[in-house]
């Protein structure tokens, strides 16, 4: 067993020399310990005893986010003659997506199965995914189906993934599902940060890989109601656009910029050029019309938006070639 | 010691199992009669046919052929962009992969490079494709870009292009740009050619193109004209605007002094029109600070010893 003393900086140099002494591995388990961690010593051998069935090499990394003194405890009393362990504890509350990626440094597995430190999906799942992840994807992402929670927690996922899916094109069904395996080269392209690891399938599809989605039945101790508080919704929201924004727009800002400016533009010319031609009638004088200094606003604003999307087109332009919007499976040199 | 290779040849591909061998021989052919040290590029842009298996085993049983394999389709561009990156020739010449093209024009775009130009493009001036759906779009867009970019080709449709090493490796290639190649590299200072060269049927698979993307091609345009525009000097560009705005805010404050009108109306948009100028400026500053932290420089490609002529009529052309 190995306690690897985590501090943001090392991390490199401390992956490095993991991969070097440790004989290769079929399997990395990264468990990231954020929250719910009751059930740890349950998990781990629950997870454990299936890979040894199926005779795979592997290697368990417990990430503790906080590095929580009684998760650490827990952690260290375990037997550590089924695989070799690394518990890494996080020196400050980092969330999820840092956790989950100090532990893709760490892992030194050809596959990276991710799985949450309690029982949300029936452990069994895990041969149905390094099934699926043999038939030649990249990454399999699993959907807790049939669910043995409440109706409540069904229909926000439903409507959060509908939302994710007609913003993105894509088909996702639970993104909150904590079991993934992945082929090495996922984990260590994609850099994960902030609320990321939520959104893991999108930024593999961008990178090009295959991602597959499969049902797992969920474990009936993960059918707690599930309401938040409206702040977390909020910031649920904000995150998604933020991914859409990385998905669509990154690498094209006039069109994001300019639909907006353009808008802001088209409505104030149409508010001025009313006025204008009520003066020129007769009408009324422009002094008396408050109404121009919003038309004049909604145009300098339009300008404003849209020059800026130029700007941002200046700066991708100007660092075009050091841009790689592409991924390469394999040169034949 | 490795020879220099002298012409790389980029082909993107995408679902032309049938296709590719015929053109891999094609090309093989034209090369060797030209007796100069060469490889072939392809880039299979993550076809979903047989195409990564033939071009696997062309690569196993030819040196000189490369193959760069996309995990995924990400479109022409990138896929030329990624040959262009992996190209080690002197002259690099870029063609479709569906044998529209003809191998055959390969030797008269080389020989129109070394008499020093930057940039030749191909002109399928007898063009194999239906008339309604592609030949009269694409004159209407080479028209329109022609006439916004200010480099009149008559074909930018055209994948056979040939191009030397410094104008390949300055051209920033992203989204769907390919298009305005021509356009882009003159403002890095490329002296441009076109020459007239072979279009056929196509005989095997079908088109990838179809009309829905006159839109896009648009809107591309309009962008491109605008960044080529702006970054050659941004902070002119910018400025001209933010003078446009001044003198509009002055002409407003005149209006309301000239005619002592009374209200806050006419200042206030006066003033607004100040805020715009400041903004405007601003940005053209900021825009010259990117360009000077970039690695793009307009007239780059002239220091790098090709010659512009004539840059400000547009670029030099001759058939």
């Amino acid at each position: 067993m190995t306690v690897i003393a985590m501090n943001p900086s090392s991390t490199d140099s401390h992956s490095a020399t993991h991969e070097a002494s440790n004989p290769p591995l079929a399997v990395s388990l990264v468990v990231p310990v954020v929250e719910r961690s009751q059930d740890i010593e349950a998990v781990y051998h629950a997870y454990t005893s299936i890979l040894d069935k199926l005779s795979l090499t592997f290697e368990c990394i417990f990430v503790i986010d906080g590095g929580d003194r009684r998760v650490m405890n827990v952690l260290e009393a375990l037997p550590s003659t089924k695989c070799p362990l690394k518990i890494i504890p996080l020196p400050y509350y980092f969330g999820e997506s840092m956790a989950l990626a100090v532990g893709f440094e760490q892992a030194a597995g050809d596959v990276i199965i991710t799985v949450p430190p309690y029982f949300q999906t029936v452990p069994e799942g895990i041969e149905q995914v390094l099934k699926r992840l043999d038939e030649g994807n990249d990454l399999v992402v699993t959907k807790r189906w049939p669910r043995v929670d409440a109706w409540f927690n069904r229909l926000q996922t439903r409507m959060f993934h509908n939302l994710v899916n007609r913003l993105t094109g894509q088909s996702l069904s639970d993104l909150g599902s904590g079991l993934r395996a992945m082929k090495r080269p996922v984990a260590k392209e994609i850099s994960l940060y902030g609320d990321l690891h939520r959104f893991l399938p999108l930024l593999a599809y961008q990178k090009g890989f295959r991602i597959a989605e499969v049902e797992i039945p969920q474990h009936t101790a993960d059918s707690q109601h599930r309401v938040y508080r409206p702040g977390v919704y909020l910031r649920r929201i904000l995150d998604l656009l933020t991914v859409v924004f990385l998905f669509k727009f990154t690498k094209k800002p006039l069109r994001f910029f300019g639909l907006i400016g353009s808008g802001l533009f088209a409505v104030g010319f149409c508010v001025s050029a009313l006025l204008a031609l009520e003066r020129m009638l007769g009408v009324t004088s422009l002094s008396d019309r408050p109404l121009l200094i919003l038309g004049v606003l909604l145009m300098v604003l339009g300008v404003q938006v849209g020059s800026i999307g130029l700007l941002g087109e200046i700066i991708i332009f100007t660092h075009a070639r050091k841009l790689k919007e592409y991924t390469i499976r394999k040169f034949y040199r | 010691m490795r020879k220099r290779i002298e012409l790389s040849v980029v082909v993107p591909i995408y679902n032309e199992e049938e296709s590719t061998p015929v053109l891999c021989e094609a090309i093989l052919h034209v090369c060797q009669s030209l007796a100069v040290p060469y490889e072939i590029i392809f880039i299979d842009d993550g076809s979903k046919d047989g195409t990564p298996q033939v071009l696997e085993k062309l690569h196993q049983e030819y040196s000189n052929i490369r193959v760069i394999q996309f995990r995924k389709n990400y479109g022409q561009t990138l896929a030329m962009a990624a040959g262009f990156r992996a190209a080690r020739g002197k002259y690099v010449v870029s063609m479709d992969g569906d044998l529209q093209n003809d191998p055959a024009d390969i030797p008269k775009i080389l020989h129109t490079l070394e008499q020093g130009y930057g940039v030749v493009c191909g002109w399928r001036k007898d063009r194999k494709d239906k008339l309604v759906s592609r030949k009269i779009p694409s004159k209407i867009a080479n028209w329109l870009i022609g006439k916004i970019t200010r480099v009149p080709i008559h074909d930018n449709g055209c994948s056979l292009k040939g191009y030397r090493r410094s104008v390949v490796k300055q051209l920033p290639l992203y989204a769907d740009f390919h298009r305005f190649i021509p356009a882009m590299s003159t403002l890095g200072g490329a002296k441009i050619a076109e020459i007239v060269v072979n279009h056929r049927e196509r005989s095997f698979g079908s088109s990838k193109y179809g009309i829905s993307r006159a839109w896009r091609v648009f809107l591309d345009l309009f962008v491109v004209s605008l960044i080529v525009r702006s970054s050659a000097r941004p902070a002119l560009w910018f400025g001209k605007f933010g003078l446009v705005a001044l003198l509009a805010g002055i002409g407003c404050f005149m209006i309301f002094l000239a005619y002592n009108i009374s209200g806050i109306v006419l200042p206030s948009v006066a003033f607004m029109f100040f805020a715009l100028t400041g903004h405007l400026v601003a940005l053209g500053v900021l825009g010259e600070m990117i360009l000077a932290t970039g690695d793009y420089r307009p007239g780059q490609m002239v220091r790098d010893g090709i010659l512009a002529i004539n840059r400000d009529k547009g670029a030099s052309l001759h058939e």
